[in-house]
């Protein structure tokens, strides 16, 4: 079995190191939590939109926040001076609006503002400064002027006498622009942007551009109480990349060695220890390397695939040396012996891990490719390579003496003891599930996110200072082909949102519409407009006999020379200068061949879901968290219960075949079940909530812990039901294989990733669970059982 | 958006600071006395004054509180713009245009606001402390029963507006004999009061404003 000749040897060596140098090159991490969510939901759709348009990949947020407002303005101010004289590694450092300093600039804003709105607006206020209405218009104003109790009109109609702005200021736009993006109301937390000065090439690139951003701000962290945060798309690929990195190498390496720990106290072997992790690592190394053929990019869920595949490879190697102590036959015999119960545990734990597929999350399915491709190299290695090592070595060095680990776990009274422990086990946990009911369900966003995280805690922050505790505002995403149509779909979006907003299910919204160009209007407009330029003379000296002063018509005289300057512009005109780019980062984007706009709606707690149905249509996408996780709660359930049934019935198929008697299918059903309601009463005791990922744990036992069930089985029907024999063949097997899984599950526990971590926690203690039921339960079930049915029954 | 409007025609100035060591007394025991008023009313004149205007607007007005929320505002004669407040509905009302927009009532004339101006807040605190949260003395001064106060507010977005507000009471009686706002454009806007009579019987139906056939709308805040 397994001989090939030498030159097929060689030639399959050499293409096997081309794959694994091809599948190396080729990894990358892919931090984007969205690529963990099943890319069919239309939630998903508009959130990736979201962040792909509008998310700002070289803009670093630096969160500055101090006892009081003054120290808070001050370092925001020096930390923005410091980083924007760093030349070669900071494009600009921004900590006040790009208007505040010239607010000139804004004219170009207003000027574009006039010429978009519709014409009757424009023709309206033709008419109030014609000849024959000017002097009415400005004594209008300056009764304004005199009555008004509005601080904002008072303030700007003095710089406008004729009133351009406010029909304008007057918009819905207008209404929702209080809060500031820099500063909190209070003054004492606000934001600097900084943008780096080239693009990042990869997240170690990124991740050393934020420590010299760090070192550089250094001096500001805590002096005069000050605090700094720092946030933003570089922080959140450079952190979460390096955590998914440490993740798995301190996952991959602490299972390696509880491993080695586990081997060493049960059979005292240095050389065969060596040789076994060295047949994980080259199983890890080869998995991954053909996981890079098929995945160029490995999520945060995907990088949990190392320990776990470490710790279930393990168990083909346990059982082969187990094996092979007591064989006195040829390697080909060892390895065909081995073959079949290798061929059942590979084999439906891989198939378990593969119908993670049938998942829509895209990371879970990743993770169950990356395992089922372990699994499978893992059981060829372990049968092609480790077999002939460890039989070679046994040859060598002799007969088989049983350890005491060994002995002690084919013992009655371990045996006895353990079965009465998992009794009263197993009766704690029904007793939980009882007092304490099932455990809870959590489809927010928390188990999507690192557990910690700098830039998550500086953007909580922001939220909490800038938004005033309303929460997370729900993102509008509205895209198409051309300009015109995005402001259709913008106007179509508008009227839903108005809608809902008096249904009662939004508190406020805003959407890029107002400063979206309408051709149609400018085109009208810009002659009409234009035609204005004549008169400024005139304009000027009404303004001046009316009582104002020169300064009173500069902004009135910009405007109308900036709108004579695009006469020769086609429509669609958008504004250009730096105030406006800044204002229009966030609001517009034309990328991959189609426009995007945004907008924001602020949802009343409570009533998200209705959203959902409430604005709709082609190329608009009201998303968010909250709207998000109702969908997940009613798609990920249902598709995991789909996936359990489908598995169960696989597995039940095959045992049938494997067993051909009732009463062993019976027993595995009825220890099946017993597992996973201890499982329920485990989480409820220890406070587990079930979540999009660790849901996935219930498919990961049915493959992979009912190994366990599925082994004592076959060894009682191998043993003709001799509980002490087939305890001595397969108990340490079990333990050692149950013992090493929920390590390599259990070290994912630590997992910065949330999600990861819970799927750890879950499968860890579904394991031991499952591992002590099987072994202390199962023999003495089985020859109660056979003992009522046969009469005498078996010993 | 209209904030970046009105930036237009705004330039910041560095705050200022306020002076080491003030005596507050006579302002604590002013806040003190009018727990104990219960009804005001008074004339004033406002007197509005713009860098971009050559001569200051002035219009006659007439203010009327009565404890605890009932307050009245108007401006002009005939009035041309009435403020008016009762239990937790307030209007903007325009008697000219017959035009009324509703308000949040708990936002009249707190800093920050966008419809209304920060002499609305009548009282002015409900003590002390509420005071000191609002605003930061700056300057404060006595002579004879006059004394004079300035204060900047504490809220930043308001502080980007305003640059100090001035108000000058008198000490004997507690009446308040001006309030001015002064804006970082150099605008400024003064009420002079005069005709204060304090805890005086009200007209029951002065905080009643007949709204038929007036244009009634929600203000955008």
């Amino acid at each position: 079995m397994f001989h090939l000749p030498r030159v097929w040897k060689i030639a399959a060596g050499a293409a096997l190191l081309a794959c694994v140098v091809l599948g190396f090159s080729r990894i990358s991490f892919n931090v984007d939590i969205l690529r963990l969510l099943p890319t069919g939901l239309r939630q998903v759709q508009g959130l990736s939109r979201f962040l792909k348009y509008f998310s700002q990949p070289d803009e670093l947020i630096v969160t500055v926040e101090a006892p009081d407002a003054q120290a808070a303005e001050k370092a925001a101010d020096e930390i923005a001076a410091k980083l924007g004289g760093m030349t070669g590694e900071v494009k600009r450092a921004v900590a006040r609006p790009p208007w505040e300093k010239n607010p000139a600039q804004l004219t170009e804003l207003l000027a574009f503002l006039a010429i978009n709105q519709p014409p009757a607006d424009v023709q309206s206020l033709v008419a109030r400064v014609s000849p024959e209405q000017a002097k009415a218009t400005l004594q209008a104003t300056l009764e304004k002027l005199s009555d008004s109790v509005s601080p904002q009109e008072i303030g700007l109609l003095s710089y406008d006498p004729y009133d351009l702005a406010g029909p304008l200021a007057a918009t819905a736009l207008a209404s929702g622009a209080q809060q500031s993006e820099f500063a909190s109301a209070d003054g004492t937390f606000h934001l600097i942007y900084v943008q780096a000065a080239k693009p990042f090439d990869n997240y170690q690139d990124a991740g050393k551009w934020i420590e010299q951003i760090h070192r550089a701000t250094a001096p500001w962290q805590g002096r005069n109480g000050c605090k700094l945060g720092f946030t933003g798309e570089p922080a959140f690929v450079a952190s979460i990349s390096s955590s998914m990195q440490s993740d798995m190498q301190s996952s991959g390496i602490v299972t390696l060695l509880i491993i080695a720990l586990i081997f060493w106290v049960c059979y005292r072997r240095g050389w065969p220890l060596l040789e076994l992790q060295g047949m994980l690592l080259l199983i890890f190394v080869l998995t991954l390397a053909i996981a890079g053929l098929f995945f160029d990019q490995l999520t945060v869920i995907g990088v949990g695939c190392a320990a776990i595949m470490i710790g279930l490879c393990v168990d083909y190697g346990y059982f082969i040396y187990q094996r092979s102590q007591r064989h006195t036959g040829s390697l080909r015999e060892l390895q065909t012996q081995c073959l079949s119960y290798i061929v059942w545990t590979a084999g439906t734990t891989a198939a378990a891990f593969f119908a993670l597929n049938v998942s829509s999350l895209p990371g879970l399915s990743q993770l169950g490719n990356l395992v089922g491709i372990g699994v499978i190299v893992g059981a060829v290695v372990m049968l092609t390579v480790f077999a002939p090592l460890t039989l070679r070595r046994h040859q060598r060095v002799g007969g088989h003496t049983a350890s005491g680990v060994e002995r002690l776990v084919t013992s009655e009274g371990f045996n006895r003891v353990g079965a009465w422990l998992t009794l009263a086990m197993v009766a704690g946990f029904l007793g939980t599930l009882a007092v304490k009911g099932l455990p809870k369900t959590d489809f927010s966003a928390k188990p999507l996110q690192p557990r910690r995280s700098e830039a998550y805690t500086a953007l909580d922050r922001i939220s909490e200072k800038l938004l005033n505790g309303e929460g997370e505002p729900l993102s509008l995403v509205v895209e198409g082909d051309s300009v015109e149509t995005v402001r259709a779909r913008l106007v179509a979006a508008e009227t839903q949102l108005a809608a809902a907003q008096k249904r009662g299910e939004i508190r406020s919204f805003r959407t890029a519409l107002m400063l979206w160009p309408n051709a149609a209007n400018q085109q009208a407009n810009l002659p009409v407009l234009r035609s204005l330029v004549e008169h400024l003379p005139r304009l000027k000296q009404s303004v001046l006999d009316a009582g104002f002063t020169a300064e009173a018509f500069t902004l009135t005289e910009n405007v109308l020379r900036q709108i004579a300057a695009w006469s020769d512009k086609p429509a669609p005109i958008w504004p250009d200068n730096d105030a406006s780019r800044w204002i229009l980062r966030r609001l517009a984007k034309q990328a991959d061949g189609k426009w995007h706009a945004l907008g924001f709606a602020q949802p009343v707690a409570g009533r998200e879901e209705a959203l959902d149905q409430a604005v709709t249509g082609e190329g608009i996408y009201l998303t968010g968290w909250p709207l998000l996780t109702t969908e997940l709660r009613h798609v990920i359930p249902r598709e995991f219960a789909g996936a359990m049934i489908g598995i169960a019935v696989v597995v039940l198929g095959l045992l049938a075949l494997a067993f051909r008697e009732v009463r062993a299918l019976a027993i595995f059903v009825g220890a099946t079940a017993l597992v996973f309601v201890c499982l329920l009463g485990a989480m409820s005791l220890l406070g587990l909530k079930w979540n999009v990922f660790n849901l996935a744990a219930l498919l990961l036992l049915l493959g992979t812990g009912t190994d366990y069930s599925i082994l004592l089985l076959l060894a009682l029907r191998r043993n003709h039901g001799d509980v002490s024999a087939a305890r001595r063949e397969i108990s340490l097997v079990v333990c050692l294989c149950a013992c090493s899984a929920s390590a390599g599950f259990g070290t994912i526990s630590w997992a910065n990733h949330a999600g990861l971590a819970s799927l750890g926690q879950t499968c860890a203690l579904g394991l031991l669970i499952d591992a002590a039921i099987s072994v202390f339960l199962i023999p003495p079930a089985w020859a109660w059982l056979h003992r009522q049915l046969s009469g005498d029954g078996f010993r | 958006m209209r904030s970046l409007l009105i930036l237009l025609s705004l330039l910041v100035t560095s705050p200022a600071f306020a002076a080491d060591s003030l005596d507050l007394a006579p302002l604590k025991k002013w806040i003190t006395r009018q727990s104990d008023v219960r009804t005001v009313q008074a004339d004033f004149t406002q007197t509005r004054s713009f860098k971009a205007l050559k001569d200051p607007l002035a219009s006659p007005g007439h203010i009327y509180f009565s404890a605890p929320q009932s307050f009245r505002w108007e401006v002009g004669n005939p009035a041309k713009t009435v403020v008016l407040r009762k239990g937790d509905s307030a209007y903007l009302i325009q008697p000219t245009k017959k035009r009324a927009q509703r308000l949040a009532a708990a936002e009249l004339g707190q800093p920050g606001g966008t419809n209304s101006l920060p002499m609305m807040n009548f009282p002015l605190a409900k003590n002390f402390e509420d005071f000191n949260r609002q605003f930061q003395v700056q300057a404060i001064s006595v002579e004879g029963t006059h004394c004079h106060v300035e204060l900047q507010p504490r809220d930043q977005q308001t502080q980007k507006f305003l640059d100090v507000l001035k108000m000058d009471f008198d000490t004997a009686t507690g009446y308040l004999i001006a309030f001015e706002v002064r804006t970082r454009d150099g605008s400024m806007m003064r009420n002079d009061f005069s005709n204060v009579r304090f805890n005086a019987k009200l007209d029951a139906g002065v905080f009643d404003y007949d709204l038929t056939g007036y244009e009634v709308v929600d203000a955008k805040n």
